[in-house]
């Protein structure tokens, strides 16, 4: 009996917690397809589900640019960084190289706070005119998602795999078709769930953005914080926006829910 | 197999090793070493060059600027009260999911949502409900007879709020970190003390409190250096004000850099800050060696 009222107590305060979290977004989202005076009205009224939001972010407002530039970029640093994080997490799962002083060193740039790097990086990319460009958005992205990969990948490679490539290795196989023929197959669940997460995190990335970006490279999180200066609080036109930002964060969730943990620890807790 | 590794062993390793090695000392040290001279210098955004040595003066500045030092104050206080009020609230919440199996895949997939939307767009949202007159919470509050409040405008209602955002969107982090931890402590202790009649809080402390112990701190000390970190939040949502109530170091030194457009002081500024970022760092990686 006693124990039966905890259980219930413990979910009313899981269900009282979840709608914390979940009736904002859901209330964004409602607001997206109002028109825009119903946006506004306190208290809030009934609104046929209309999309002249949508529309108006992508005629008005550059938001078609800001969603190529987001997908550039994030897509250029994932496919940059996940093959070379790859690598070198299976040389520290296989051979140490380097020993935990290495190791240590490339977490120890996840420590770092942005705005140290990104003050000296603007006044090296003035210098060799790669502001606003996509290579220099790129570049400075692989410097948050690489070391990130890396320490996410290490735990995948397993001992199972090693001993799967040994025989590969004693049946002819060289160093490089070992690692890419069956090692990196074997790992395969764990590279997509990293390279999400690293499309993901550079798709939200917002400080380098937006002191490394122009008009021409602008992404989605520094379209939103324009509009949101731009007329005052546009409510309907900004949970539209809003609402597109979060997408592919949220179709994601699923593929790489079971690897969060890794990811968010720093491989620290598995 | 891998004490002795033999020689093309150890290049193979090598030859993974290095490019990543490269881009990292190239994209990081390199900048950072950039910025150590630069703010040996007269750097300024109009006078973009190293002609005009001034030694340790912009350390100087630094230190006598109380503009940065309110910073720091400020940054010190966010960080221990998001990381405190973020702990006690996700383990509470951690140890209720962990009590539980129905319907926990679905509060779990429901607390992995603020996870993955950026900081503006949090920001944007809760501005958008706090608005004193637009917005949805004061009309809220009115139902049930408060006073409209003006969550931004008041220089300690402002700090409260953004403290109030930073946690509706990292307390999923310590949940989930946390809960990995409870999920992954064996259950036959539990059983052991449950026969010698021991009740769910003696349970917590000799049981749970040990096992988590790493768990807890190294959850906490990521969280800690992340939450030093915090910039687009107040970007979005203050400005860092009112006043400089909300003027967290990251956006100090943004601010500096681009609005006063000391770059050399800017860089200073962000030496101190990676000096204190350093000190707080290595209890974090003494604790991982060990964990190993």
């Amino acid at each position: 009996m006693k124990k039966s009222i905890l259980k219930i107590l413990s979910h009313l305060i899981l269900i009282i917690f979840s709608l914390i979290i979940i009736l904002p977004l859901l209330w964004i989202l409602r607001n997206s397809f109002t028109n825009k005076l119903n946006a506004y009205k306190i208290p809030p009224e009934f609104s046929p589900i209309i999309f002249d939001n949508y529309i108006e972010i992508f005629s008005k407002y550059p938001f078609d640019s800001y969603f190529i530039n987001s997908f550039v970029v994030a897509f250029g640093t994932t496919i940059i960084s996940l093959p070379l994080a790859a690598f070198i997490a299976y040389a520290f799962a296989k051979f140490n190289t380097g020993g935990k002083q290495l190791r240590l060193f490339l977490l120890s740039t996840q420590m770092i706070p942005p705005i140290i790097i990104v003050l000296p990086i603007f006044s090296i990319y003035l210098s060799l005119n790669l502001l606003n460009t996509y290579l220099g958005l790129i570049i400075a992205h692989i410097t948050i998602i690489l070391p990130f990969l890396s320490w996410m990948l290490i735990s995948f490679y397993s001992r199972d795999i090693f001993m799967i490539e040994a025989a590969a290795r004693s049946d002819g196989a060289t160093r490089f078709q070992a690692l890419y023929l069956i090692c990196l197959p074997l790992i395969a669940p764990g590279l997509i769930a990293a390279g999400l997460l690293g499309f993901i995190l550079s798709w939200n990335e917002f400080i380098f953005v937006l002191i490394l970006s122009g008009k021409a490279t602008s992404t989605l999180p520094i379209g939103l914080s324009t509009l949101s200066t731009h007329r005052g609080v546009e409510i309907a036109l900004l949970a539209a926006a809003t609402t597109l930002t979060v997408l592919p964060a949220l179709i994601l969730l699923p593929f790489i829910k079971k690897y969060l943990i890794k990811g968010l620890s720093l491989g620290a807790l598995k | 197999m891998s004490n002795n590794l033999d020689l093309s062993d150890r290049r193979f390793g090598y030859i993974l090793t290095a490019p990543t090695v490269l881009i990292i000392t190239l994209v990081i040290l390199f900048p950072i070493c950039f910025s150590l001279i630069s703010s040996f210098f007269d750097y300024t955004l109009i006078n973009k060059s190293f002609n005009d040595f001034i030694g340790i003066d912009n350390y100087i500045n630094s230190f006598k600027d109380e503009q940065l030092f309110n910073s720091i104050f400020v940054t010190i206080y966010f960080v221990i009260l998001v990381v405190l009020l973020e702990f006690i609230l996700g383990f509470f919440i951690a140890l209720l999911l962990n009590s539980i199996t129905r319907f926990k895949s679905i509060y779990y997939f429901i607390l992995l949502l603020p996870l993955l939307i950026n900081p503006i767009v949090v920001g944007l949202i809760w501005r958008m409900f706090l608005h004193p007159q637009l917005g949805i919470f004061n009309y809220l509050l009115s139902l049930i007879n408060i006073e409209p409040v003006n969550w931004l405008g008041d220089p300690q209602m402002a700090f409260i709020t953004i403290i109030f955002v930073d946690i509706w969107h990292q307390v999923s982090f310590m949940i989930i970190l946390l809960l990995a931890g409870l999920s992954a402590i064996p259950k036959e202790p539990y059983e052991a003390a449950k026969s010698d009649g021991a009740n769910i809080y003696e349970c917590f402390i000799h049981i749970t409190l040990p096992y988590m112990r790493p768990v807890i701190v190294v959850t906490i000390l990521i969280r800690l250096i992340f939450a030093i970190k915090t910039y687009d939040l107040v970007y979005i949502m203050t400005k860092g004000g009112p006043g400089d109530s909300t003027d967290l170091i990251s956006y100090y030194i943004y601010r500096s850099a681009f609005i006063s457009l000391n770059l050399g002081e800017a860089a200073a500024m962000s030496l101190i800050l990676l000096v204190i970022i350093i000190i707080i760092t290595i209890p974090l990686f003494k604790y991982m060696n060990r964990l190993d």
